[in-house]
C-alpha cells in the first residue's frame, strides 16, 4: 500500500509541475487565441454552435416530452401528435422572439447610427465557473475584430477580447478585468465602469471630484479608438465615495446578464458621437 | 492493452480503454457544461457536469486516473478559456486526486459515494475560485454568491448522484468487458 501510495503521490506531483509551469509560461506570455488555443476555439466553436442549435429546441419543449410517448394505441398516438405540435409552436414562438429581438437591436443601431454585426451567445462562462465570459457565433470571417464594443437591444454587453474565424469570446461588464470608459448622461464628464461585484453592479469611477454625481443619473460609453461612443450602459443607484479624489458610485446595468441570447458587435462608428440619443428617453419628459 | 505504471504488480495501473472513453466523456462534458447546462435557467445556480463526472470517475477509477483525468478535462477548458492556461488543470488534477483515494470506502456505502462527490463538486467549486484570487486573474471579489455558487452545485451533484454515478459505474464495466473478450 505504502508503494502504490507513493506512485500515486508521485504522479499528482508530476502533474502539478506541469499545471505551475503552463500558468507560469502562459502568465508571462500573454494570452491570445493563437497556436493551439485558437485551433481549439475554432474547433469548439463549431461543436457548440451545433449543439446549441440541437439543445434549444429540446431545452424548450422538455415539459412537453416529459411523458414516454408509445404507439400503443390511438389516445398515445395523439398525445405524441399533441407534443408535436406543441413543439413546432414552441418553436414558432421562439423563432419570433428572436425576430422581435433583431428589430430591437436594429432599432438601437439605427439611433446611434452604428455598424453592427448581429450574433448569438453559443457558450456561456468557461469550465471553472469564474470567467464572466460568452462565446458568440460570429468571428473574423464576419468582419469581427478584438476591443469592440458588443451590445444588445439594452444596451453595453461587453467587448470582444479573442478571435477565431468563426467564433469570438466576449468579456462581459461585470468580468473584474473590464473597465470601460463611461459618461454621464448631458456631460462630457469622463469615468470607468469596471466589473467585479457580480452580475447586477457596476462599480463607476468620475475623475472629476467637484461633481456631485446623483442616483437616477444615466451613463453612456465614453468612446475611443476602439469603443464606440454612446451606447447605454446602466443608471446610478447609489453613490459610495464622496469625499476622496474622484468618485465612485454603483450602477445598475440596462443588461441582464443572465439572459444573453442575440447580440451585436459595433464594427463600424458613425461619423460624429451620437451623444445621448441612445438612451431610452426618460418617463416624465426632463431630463435635467 | 493495459498499461501499467512502473510496476506490474502494483494496483496503480491505467486501463487505455477505459481511460480514453473517460477522457471521450469528461471533453464532451466541458463543451456540454459551457454550451448547455451554463444556459439553462435553473433556481439557484447550475450543476456542474465536469467536476461531478470527474468525481464519479475517480471514485471508480482511484487516484492516479482521477488526477490525470482531472488534469486533461481542465487543461482543455483551460486551452477554451480566456484565462491563463494552467488554472483549472490544477483544481481538476488535486480534485480527482484526492477524490480517487476515498475510492476504496465507497465500496462500503453508498452514502460515501454521494458524500464524496457532492463534497469534490463544492471544493472544485471554491478551489477554482481561490486559486484565480490566488493568481489575481480576474477573480470576483464578493464571498457571498461564490459561496451560493458552490452550495447549490454540491445540491445538483447531490440529486445527480444517484443517476450519473451507476452510469459511470455501468460504463467502466463495459469498457473492461470489452477489453477481455
Amino acid at each position: 500500500m505504502g508503494r502504490e501510495q507513493r506512485r500515486s503521490r508521485l504522479v499528482v506531483a508530476i502533474l502539478l509541475v506541469i499545471t505551475f509551469t503552463l500558468i507560469t509560461i502562459d502568465y508571462k506570455t500573454g494570452r491570445g487565441a493563437g497556436g493551439v488555443r485558437g485551433f481549439l476555439h475554432g474547433a469548439v466553436g463549431g461543436v457548440e454552435n451545433g449543439v446549441t442549435a440541437v439543445a434549444r429546441p429540446i431545452g424548450r419543449t422538455v415539459s412537453s416530452l416529459v411523458h414516454p410517448n408509445r404507439y400503443h394505441d390511438r389516445a398515445d398516438r395523439l398525445a405524441d401528435e399533441n407534443a408535436a405540435l406543441r413543439r413546432e409552436l414552441a418553436s414558432r414562438v421562439e423563432v419570433t422572439r428572436q425576430a422581435e429581438e433583431l428589430a430591437a437591436l436594429r432599432l438601437l443601431a439605427d439611433k446611434g447610427q452604428y455598424t453592427i454585426i448581429p450574433a448569438r451567445v453559443i457558450a456561456v462562462g468557461d469550465v471553472s465557473g469564474t470567467d464572466w465570459t460568452v462565446t458568440i457565433n460570429a468571428g473574423k470571417a464576419d468582419g469581427l475584430a478584438t476591443d469592440k464594443i458588443v451590445l444588445n437591444a439594452d444596451g453595453l454587453v461587453g467587448t470582444v477580447v479573442s478571435l477565431t474565424d468563426h467564433t469570438a469570446v466576449v468579456r462581459l461588464f461585470c468580468d473584474p478585468r473590464s473597465k470601460i470608459g463611461a459618461r454621464l448622461e448631458s456631460t462630457q464628464l469622463l469615468g470607468a465602469v469596471s466589473g467585479g461585484s457580480g452580475p447586477n453592479t457596476l462599480t463607476f469611477t468620475l475623475y472629476d471630484a467637484s461633481y456631485r454625481v446623483r442616483p437616477g443619473e444615466r451613463l453612456v460609453t465614453f468612446g475611443s479608438l476602439d469603443y464606440v461612443a454612446g451606447v447605454p450602459i446602466g443608471e446610478v443607484t447609489k453613490v459610495t465615495d464622496v469625499d476622496g479624489l474622484s468618485r465612485t458610485a454603483e450602477v445598475r446595468p440596462y443588461v441582464s446578464v443572465g439572459k444573453l441570447d442575440m447580440v451585436a458587435v459595433v464594427v463600424g462608428k458613425p461619423p460624429t458621437d451620437p451623444g445621448d440619443r441612445v438612451l431610452p428617453p426618460r418617463q416624465g419628459g426632463d431630463t435635467g | 492493452m493495459s498499461v501499467q505504471l512502473w510496476d506490474p504488480d502494483s494496483d496503480v495501473e491505467v486501463h487505455a480503454p477505459t481511460f480514453a472513453a473517460l477522457v471521450v466523456v469528461l471533453l464532451a462534458a466541458v463543451i456540454g457544461q459551457v454550451s448547455v447546462v451554463a444556459r439553462l435557467p435553473l433556481p439557484g445556480g447550475h450543476p456542474d457536469l465536469v467536476l461531478l463526472l470527474l468525481a464519479a470517475a475517480a471514485l471508480v477509477e482511484g487516484p492516479v486516473v482521477g488526477a490525470l483525468l482531472g488534469f486533461t478535462a481542465g487543461l482543455f477548458g483551460d486551452l477554451l478559456s480566456t484565462h491563463v492556461l494552467g488554472r483549472s488543470a490544477l483544481v481538476l488534477c488535486l480534485v480527482g486526486y484526492l477524490v480517487g483515494l476515498v475510492a476504496e470506502a465507497t465500496e462500503r456505502s453508498v452514502l460515501v459515494a454521494l458524500a464524496a462527490i457532492s463534497g469534490a463538486v463544492a471544493a472544485g467549486s471554491l478551489g477554482n475560485v481561490l486559486v484565480a484570487v490566488l493568481l489575481g486573474d480576474g477573480a470576483p471579489t464578493e464571498a457571498g454568491p461564490v459561496l451560493l455558487r458552490a452550495l447549490t452545485a454540491a445540491l445538483y451533484a447531490a440529486l445527480l448522484t444517484p443517476f450519473l454515478f451507476p452510469a459511470v459505474v455501468a460504463g467502466v464495466r463495459r469498457t473492461r468487458r470489452v477489453r477481455r473478450r
